[in-house]
């Protein structure tokens, strides 16, 4: 049988074993493949159908699309990480304006830079954001990523939109906020002319 | 000899004449300087004297069970009754033959011996401000001195290059760690603990140590030997990973997944420059065999101490080797994080003073019997 | 795996719900295996009677691995030391005595207190369904989710971190799946839960009730394929024919009938009875007296009218 691409090592794993079996279930699958149509046995309990059943079902997959069964030109791909990089969509929420309207046409602030060292961002990082052709700036209030133990994780990537001295643009934030911003926070406030106190105070809710 | 390829312009050092000198080997010293030479393998040229052969081919002997029982109480007779210490199954071993030697005293900068232990495990432990610490267990198998070698007669094969006479004052102290079964071993290799009295080891190593550290053989050291707040340097061999490539080896970062790259994701790339030195420089990275060698972790804090079962918990989860496998403990050669006070000098001797609780912990360490961490609330 | 498979040919049970009450066979080979020496004291003597005992009747109850699943070590080979996991143990059952983990399952609604250096009260308390349970021993987890402020928030908690102060359970409850994580796709209202839920208590003795519960999911894209795996507690998905197909083709039927694969994924039980027998003694003390202590504690003096 000439086929075009390589098997995968699942199904020579399986055709292996089914070459040790008698000689009437190699035969069985000989006639199958002359055939070449796919049956699918729900009923029967026995190992040796549901076997022939994938290795059929993967030899016609085989003949019909042979580039589909290159399963050697795939490559590996890591775990999604989570954290905020250039280009990811936020969500504000505060009740500013400007972040309001975003969020209600759908097309919400995109991050174009990230006020640190190592360019992701995560729980309190302040971020460049460009929301309705402008650009403003904004704290990370909550991530998507994965947190070590008793730090929360938010269903969506939120930001409130600040200005350079750290006041926010808006009056109110309506989700709750990690208790950890506060440590956070309290650390940047070391620099001239940058107050993050009055985002604290917005907050309603503290998780 | 260790040939690496290129032209051998050294020195011949005098023959230095040792008790079991290998006749007609040679030192050479590679002058040319090497790249990365630290991984190449220079031979040891001399073995120690407790080299010899170690396991003999068991074949059915047919005793019958009256000789069986006979030479197990011949055993017991040599070296005491079988017991259960620190949840190790052994032997409770006679008094010491020998005469007693003197203990020295202590002093900054000396080197007391070691520990041989087996890495049991890794647990969560956390600190008194509820930051979490991975754990290294270390469990002190068993562990006897069995001899110990003056610096006078002791000729280690290999010296160091920069220092030659810095190991020359030290002397060598033989522990041995799980004793076993006599009848499993030859008799050269039981013949090595004839003196001290101890039964044959499964494990033999060596740590050199100053002249007034030496330890009387026979004794048996403990897991007390460190104090929680020490720090420790722990040797191990690497788990074996078989022949890899060039990124799990080296962690090269190898090509480009996709945009038509042919066959090149996985590869070193260049290997070499060209112009006047048109070779591969000895020591280049390259696929081989990776793991299986001993590495050593310098400056791992202990963080408690368990004395019944002769369990050390060290900081930390990178310590070489798999689970069950055999670690060396030593005192740390940081220059920060050395001895200041006193330690147990030469080694821990539990009739000295008042038995010691189960569990010792480190001052900064948050034992489970201790309430629930709270913080206090800031004025 | 040839040679068990004409062995096996036509007995065909799904073999992982009855695989954890057969006793395996030869699994007494374990502690050469491990080649490490085996304590001795604590409970051997009780598990080596009742093995001698005809008909093996269990000294512990069977629900000891459900209600106290993190006491079971990490099933791989390697990994595996019988000191190190009674000094783990030991561990454990110091750190219960300080707190009470409460029997819970993923599904039920649990409320933790922790003292949390960030807040101002230095403590926080978070109450949320638990979604997932993982880790063994001293790594024991569980992730908690709610959504506040129609918010969606998880917290993941370790069990014998020594900052957590108070577990209480809610609602006490399992569902149809072993984890919950497709809470995140469903609709907000399945995870949402009052802050100031009061706890709901069951009759003494009475089962764990099961909540069949079929959560809606919102429409796709979804964070994972749920089609593919086989989850009990989510309505129809109602998407096209061919993620179905495609679910069909890349599923691996065979393996829930694959042996080797279920005992190194699990504790044999024999073993299993034999960590519980050296634990469940000081469990049962410790639960004995905190009924005592609750009982103590509500009782109210009747005062005397007029």
């Amino acid at each position: 049988m000439n086929c075009k691409g390589r098997m995968d090592s699942k199904f020579m794993l399986m055709a292996d074993l089914l070459c040790d079996k008698a000689a009437t279930t190699t035969a069985m699958l000989r006639e199958k493949l002359k055939t070449c149509t796919v049956e699918y046995i729900t009923n029967n309990f026995d190992v040796e159908s549901i076997w022939l059943n994938v290795i059929m079902k993967r030899l016609s997959m085989w003949r019909n699309f042979p580039e589909l069964m290159n399963v050697g030109r795939t490559f590996h791909t890591s775990s999604v990480c989570g954290h905020i990089i250039k280009l990811t969509r936020l969500r504000v929420v505060d009740n500013s304006e400007i972040g309001k309207q975003a969020m209600a046409e759908g097309k919400p602030p995109k991050c174009i830079h990230i006020y640190n060292k190592k360019g992701v961002g995560t729980i309190g990082d302040k971020v460049l954001v460009a929301v309705k052709g402008e650009k403003k700036k904004g704290i990370i209030v909550g991530v998507k990523q994965n947190q070590p133990s008793l730090i929360p994780k938010f269903d969506s990537n939120n930001v409130v939109l600040i200005d350079d001295t750290g006041t926010p643009l808006g009056t109110r934030i309506h989700v709750p906020i990690p208790q950890i911003l506060r440590t956070i926070l309290k650390e940047k406030n070391v620099v001239k002319g940058v107050d993050y106190t009055k985002l604290l105070a917005l907050a309603t809710r503290f998780v | 000899m260790a040939g690496v390829g290129c032209s051998v312009r050294g020195y011949f050092l005098p023959l230095r004449v040792a008790r079991n000198v290998v006749k007609g080997s040679i030192c050479c010293l590679f002058q040319q300087q090497v790249r990365g030479a630290k991984h190449l393998n220079y031979p040891r040229l001399r073995n120690p004297i407790w080299f010899v052969r170690k396991e003999r081919t068991k074949y059915e002997e047919h005793l019958t069970p009256e000789n069986k029982s006979f030479i197990q109480e011949v055993i017991h007779d040599k070296y005491g009754p079988p017991t259960v210490i620190g949840g190790i199954s052994t032997y409770k071993q006679s008094p010491l033959k020998l005469q007693p030697m003197e203990r020295g005293s202590w002093f900054p900068g000396c080197r007391r011996t070691g520990v041989i232990a087996r890495k049991i495990g890794i647990y969560p432990m956390w600190l008194k401000d509820g930051t979490r610490v991975l754990t290294t267990l270390l469990q002190v198998l068993d562990n006897h001195v069995i001899r110990y070698i003056p610096p006078e007669e002791f000729h280690p094969p290999r010296t160091s290059v920069r220092n030659p006479k810095s190991k020359q004052q030290l002397g060598c102290l033989l522990v041995g760690a799980e004793s076993a079964d006599p009848q499993t071993f030859t008799k050269e290799y039981c013949g090595l603990f004839k003196d001290s009295g101890v039964m044959p080891t499964k494990i033999l190593g060596r740590f050199l140590i100053s002249p007034e550290a030496a330890v009387q053989p026979g004794t048996p050291l403990y897991a007390s030997h460190f104090k929680p707040g020490d720090y420790v340097d722990v040797r191990g061999k690497t788990v074996y990973r078989g022949f890899q490539g060039v990124m799990t080896r080296w962690g090269f970062k190898g090509g480009p997944a996709s945009h038509g790259v042919t066959k090149t994701h996985r590869r070193p790339g260049n290997i070499g420059a060209g112009g006047g030195k048109a070779r591969v420089w000895p020591g280049q990275k390259m696929p081989g065999h990776m793991g299986n060698r001993y590495r050593i972790l310098y400056g791992l804090e202990v963080l408690r101490v368990n004395t019944k079962y002769n369990v050390i918990w060290v900081k930390g989860p990178a310590v070489a080797g798999e689970t069950n496998s055999t670690v060396y403990i030593y005192d740390t050669r940081l220059p920060l994080r050395k001895l200041k006070e006193t330690p147990h000098f030469p080694t821990y001797y539990p009739e000295d003073d008042d038995p010691l609780p189960d569990d010792i912990y480190s001052e900064n360490l948050h034992p489970f019997t201790a309430p629930t961490i709270t913080y206090e609330e800031n004025a | 795996m040839a040679l068990w498979c004409r062995g096996v040919q036509r007995i065909l049970v799904d073999v992982r719900p009855i695989f954890s009450l057969f006793q395996t066979i030869g699994n007494t080979e374990y502690s050469s295996l491990s080649s490490v020496s085996r304590p001795e004291g604590l409970g051997s003597d009780e598990a080596k009677e009742a093995k001698t005992v005809e008909g093996h009747k269990p000294i512990v109850p069977l629900e000891c691995r459900f209600v106290y699943p993190e006491f079971l070590p990490d099933p791989r080979l390697d990994h595996r030391n019988s000191l190190r996991e009674k000094l783990e143990r030991m561990d454990m059952l110091n750190r219960r005595a300080h707190i009470d983990i409460p029997e819970f399952y993923v599904g039920s609604i649990l409320a933790v207190t922790s003292s949390n250096s960030h807040a101002p009260e230095k403590s926080s308390r978070f109450v949320g369904i638990c979604i997932q349970r993982g880790g063994c021993g001293l790594r024991a987890s569980f992730i908690l989710r709610n959504v506040i402020d129609h918010q969606g928030v998880e917290m993941f908690y370790e069990m014998y971190s020594p900052v957590v102060q108070k577990i209480e359970v809610l609602r006490l409850e399992k569902r149809l799946d072993n984890e919950l994580l497709y809470l995140r796709d469903a609709l907000p209202e399945y995870s949402t839960f009052q802050l100031d839920m009061e706890p709901e208590f069951l009759p003494e003795g009475a089962p764990v009730p099961v909540n069949p519960i079929k959560v809606k999911l919102k429409p796709r894209p979804w964070l994972e394929r749920w089609e593919r795996q086989e989850l009990k507690g989510v309505q129809d998905l109602g998407l096209p024919e061919r993620f179905y197909k495609r679910a069909a083709e890349v599923a691996r039927p065979w393996e829930k009938y694959d042996l080797m694969k279920e005992y190194r994924a699990s504790i044999p039980a024999e073993e299993q009875e034999e960590i519980f027998v050296e634990v469940y003694s000081q469990l049962q003390q410790l639960e004995v007296m905190r009924k005592k202590m609750k009982r103590r504690r509500t009782f109210v003096r009747p005062k005397k009218m007029g």
